[in-house]
């Protein structure tokens, strides 16, 4: 395997949290890679490990033990500086529970990202409309987070990921709150990003697109299996 | 779980919180205690302090400023009061919803958060009064160390039990209101994570859309938690204006009072005249500062009088401004005046036949070198007949003095104005040198006042301390420079002003507390967002700057209320004719700008420490 196209490499990466005098272990021995492109779904019952996988790739969380490499870059050595870096301009992270900023209208939602990311006004204004265009939400373009649907608000999340143009996204349970008309516009959305060559890792139970997945993974108490294997 | 062991464990499970209140609220507490405490040895009744030292003017304006800080220290601590416990009980919301949803009836919620502010509100007011008086005992501590003889009276119990009760009833007025608000709140909606006490929900509107994403998320969150923003610019602002009497009030009316004693003195002013006139000069002038009582003294012997011989001389010397005169003391009375009303033409007495004793002092009106602060007019040469009295003279003996007259050696006077002078403590009347001298029959002076109007002063002085020595051979004459005995009278003014900005320091501190209380509050409402923010790529400082830069427009907003009332307050109400210089204006801006300083800097520990958390314990917290 060409390890120039390796975009995210894990080596035994473990995550234990301590609640109490109880420690729970959330990720065991976890070893993969995801290469340039590919298309990854995760799987798995609730509270296996999908979400805690998707923050330590994103930079969001450290490991406990072991090693996690994401475009070259080591996440667990680096300072928070760095990390914040990393995250603007190579991530997009969908949550699962949207977390728009409810003071910020839906065209400046999208566009903060790209502010961090010192990109010109010009730039900015010009990459909004054509975000807002691809998630169909031109005519929402100055309405606040609660003025929006679920749907509507994933959809913005999802432009708001795609902002800084990144090569990694990490979608956690984009359907999981929706119904099922909403849920396929965003399964369109993540064929789109596809489509358009990004390296795609979602968390979810939701057999449209785990269908569409170039890899299948399956968490079960923290661990690991390859579906594909 | 029993009625007292939730409210206690509640409390110590937001040890922050908690103590940001009970430390507030014993501020406050401390404050007022030590405030009335203090006052009755030194503040509202200054003038007993300086019995027999400060004028009636210059007493006026110390209580008018003490009992003007008093009023709004209690209404200060009234505002802070509401603001803590509403913040207090807007961060139980979600548990009330909580309990409420699980079918806690409303009546036992009530008691449990009751008893919550019933221990907060007991501990303040308990350590409230415990600091206030000790911080009572450690000022008198202070100023009798500093030379000042103030009496340590015994402990007011009525004045402490007063305060107690006082604080004790405001807050739990103002903590029972929020209570009631939060147990009405549905369940569903109090435990919903959107959803923050004393928030409205949406943004409403979309301020300034031409600035930066930081500033937008700061001014559109302040605007959305609304409720709590406007308490707590009231609060602050109400503190600003307190800061500001106390500060700009404090060192413009220090400044003024200074310059109507130096002006009444004069600076570098040589006073010449027999040994024991010049000693009893001098303690004529000391009792500004230093009590004392007066001596029998016969200031007309003939041996304190000032020789022709000596005059002479002086006159002859150029670069000198002689300024003559004879002091006596004599028993006044008081002449009733009669007053017209110019709507109805017709005439009332005023008055009464009031009599004591004087200092009187006649000069040459054409050749005085003291400037007073005056209200009606300095004396004429051409209008003999009249006479200028001091301000304790003047409210001691007169009801209208402008419309009076006074008598001493059978010879009436009218009053043309009445000033400020620290010289035998304000009493003391200006007449005419001729007048007096005809009046008892003297014909000399008994002390001369010299001011040298050249560059080279020191050769000047010595010139007139050998004219004096030359004269010496027949009477006991001194040269005697008066800024020793004006500099104590400065420094007895600087150390009595220096007390009342000492009083607002207590209430910075609290306006501190409460400028925190409402960034935790901020925190604790955009955590999610902020946290989201950081997953997104924005860094730790950046989450600094959105929570600061809403901590500083309150600021900014409180200060630009506050600042204003209180200079206004200060101009228009409590020091008559101030006198303001460029240093002045820039002394009072550096201090007010240090408060501002010290508050925004207090504020930014919760913000700085909530910054560097990890996302996700920042977004995981409920």
């Amino acid at each position: 395997m060409n390890m120039n196209k390796t975009v995210v490499s894990t080596s035994s990466l473990c995550k234990t949290y301590q609640i109490g005098d109880v420690n729970i272990e959330a990720l065991k021995d976890i070893n993969f890679k995801v290469e340039k492109g590919e298309f990854v779904a995760i799987s798995g019952p609730s509270g296996a490990g999908k979400t805690t996988l998707l923050n330590i790739i994103g930079a969001i969380d450290k490991p406990t033990t072991g090693k996690i490499i994401v475009f070259k870059q080591d996440l667990t050595i680096e300072n928070e500086d760095s990390l914040a870096d990393f995250r603007c301009n190579n991530v997009g992270f969908v949550f699962q529970s949207y977390n728009l900023v409810s003071t910020l209208t839906v065209a400046e939602n999208i566009a903060f990202p790209m502010e961090w990311a010192r990109k010109p006004d010009d730039h900015i204004k010009n990459r909004v409309r054509e975000l807002l265009k691809t998630v169909n939400l031109e005519h929402r373009t100055e309405h606040f987070p609660s003025q929006l649907s679920g749907g509507e608000q994933q959809r913005v999340a999802f432009a708001r990921a795609l902002a800084n143009d990144p090569p990694l996204l990490l979608v956690d349970e984009p359907t999981g709150n929706l119904d099922t008309k909403t849920g396929l516009k965003i399964a369109q959305l993540l064929q789109k990003s596809k489509d358009a060559n990004k390296t795609i890792i979602v968390a979810t139970h939701d057999e449209r697109i785990i269908q569409i997945a170039d890899k299948k993974l399956y968490l079960e108490d923290g661990k690991l299996v390859n579906l594909d294997e | 779980m029993s009625e007292t062991a939730f409210p206690i464990n509640d409390l110590l499970r937001r040890k922050l919180q908690t103590g940001l209140t009970i430390g507030s609220l014993t501020l406050c507490v401390a404050l007022t205690v030590y405030l009335l405490l203090f006052g009755e040895n030194i503040g509202f009744k200054i003038s007993q302090v300086a019995e027999g030292k400060l004028t009636a003017g210059f007493s006026m304006v110390f209580s008018q400023f003490i009992l003007f800080i008093g009023l709004l220290i209690v209404v200060t601590g009234a505002v802070i009061v509401s603001f803590m416990v509403f913040v207090m009980m807007s961060q139980r919301a979600k548990d009330i919803g909580l309990m409420r949803a699980s079918g806690c009836p409303n009546d036992l919620i009530f008691g449990y958060f009751m008893t919550e502010l019933l221990i907060v509100t007991f501990a303040s007011c308990f350590l409230g009064v415990i600091f206030g008086t000790l911080a009572n005992y450690a000022s008198i501590r202070l100023f009798n160390s500093l030379g000042f003889q103030i009496l340590q009276k015994p402990i007011n119990f009525w004045l402490v039990l007063f305060v107690f009760v006082l604080f004790f009833v405001l807050t739990i007025i103002f903590g029972v209101k929020p209570i009631l608000d939060v147990t009405k709140i549905e369940p569903a909606k109090a435990i919903s994570p959107t959803y923050h006490f004393g928030l409205s929900k949406e943004p409403g509107f979309k301020v300034i859309s031409k600035s930066s994403f930081t500033f937008k998320i700061a001014l559109r969150s302040l605007f959305r938690r609304k409720s709590a923003t406007i308490r707590i610019i009231l609060c602050l602002a109400t503190v600003f204006t307190l800061i500001t009497v106390a500060i700009a009030g404090g060192i413009i009316a220090d400044q003024t009072t200074k310059s109507w004693v130096e002006k009444a003195v004069g600076r570098d002013i040589i006073l010449i005249a027999h040994q024991d006139m010049c000693n009893q000069y001098k303690s004529l002038l000391s009792r500004f500062h230093e009590a004392g009582e007066s001596s029998q003294f016969n200031y007309t012997e003939e041996e304190y009088l000032v020789s022709e011989n000596l005059l002479n001389k002086l006159n002859a010397m150029s670069d000198i401004h002689i300024d003559v005169r004879l002091v006596i003391e004599a028993h006044v009375k008081e002449i009733p005046g009669v007053i017209i009303d110019p709507e109805t033409a017709t005439t009332s007495s005023v008055g009464d036949k009031r009599e004591g004793e004087s200092l009187i002092v006649g000069v040459e009106p054409e050749n005085v070198l003291g400037e007073w602060f005056i209200e009606g007019e300095f004396l004429e040469t051409n209008r003999e007949r009249e006479v200028m009295i001091g301000d304790s003279l003047a409210q001691k003996m007169f009801s209208k003095p402008l419309n009076q007259s006074i008598l001493f050696r059978g010879i009436n006077f009218d009053v043309a104005g009445v000033c400020l002078d620290p010289i035998n403590n304000g009493n003391v009347t200006y007449t005419s040198l001729k007048v007096l001298q005809d009046a008892i029959d003297v014909s000399k002076p008994n002390i001369v006042m010299v001011r040298v109007d050249s560059a080279n002063r020191a050769e000047i002085l010595n010139q007139i301390e050998k004219t004096v020595e030359d004269v010496k051979l027949d009477s006991d004459f001194m040269v005697f420079e008066l800024n020793e005995v004006l500099d104590a009278n400065l420094s007895f003014l600087g150390h009595l002003w220096s007390i009342i900005m000492f009083l607002p320091l207590f209430s910075l501190i609290a306006a501190s507390l409460c400028l925190i209380g409402y960034v935790v509050l901020a925190i604790a409402e955009q955590r999610r967002e902020l946290g989201v923010l950081r997953a997104l790529g924005i860094k730790p400082k950046t989450v600094t700057k959105i929570v600061s830069e809403q901590s500083f427009i309150i600021l900014l907003s409180s200060f630009g209320a506050g600042v204003p009332i209180g200079i206004i307050l200060t101009l228009l109400i409590l020091v008559p004719e101030p006198i303001i210089t460029s240093y002045t204006v820039l002394e009072i801006a550096g201090w007010l700008l240090i408060g501002l300083l010290v508050m925004f800097v207090s504020s930014l520990y919760p913000t700085i420490k909530f910054a560097r958390k990890p996302i996700l314990e920042i977004m995981n917290q409920p």
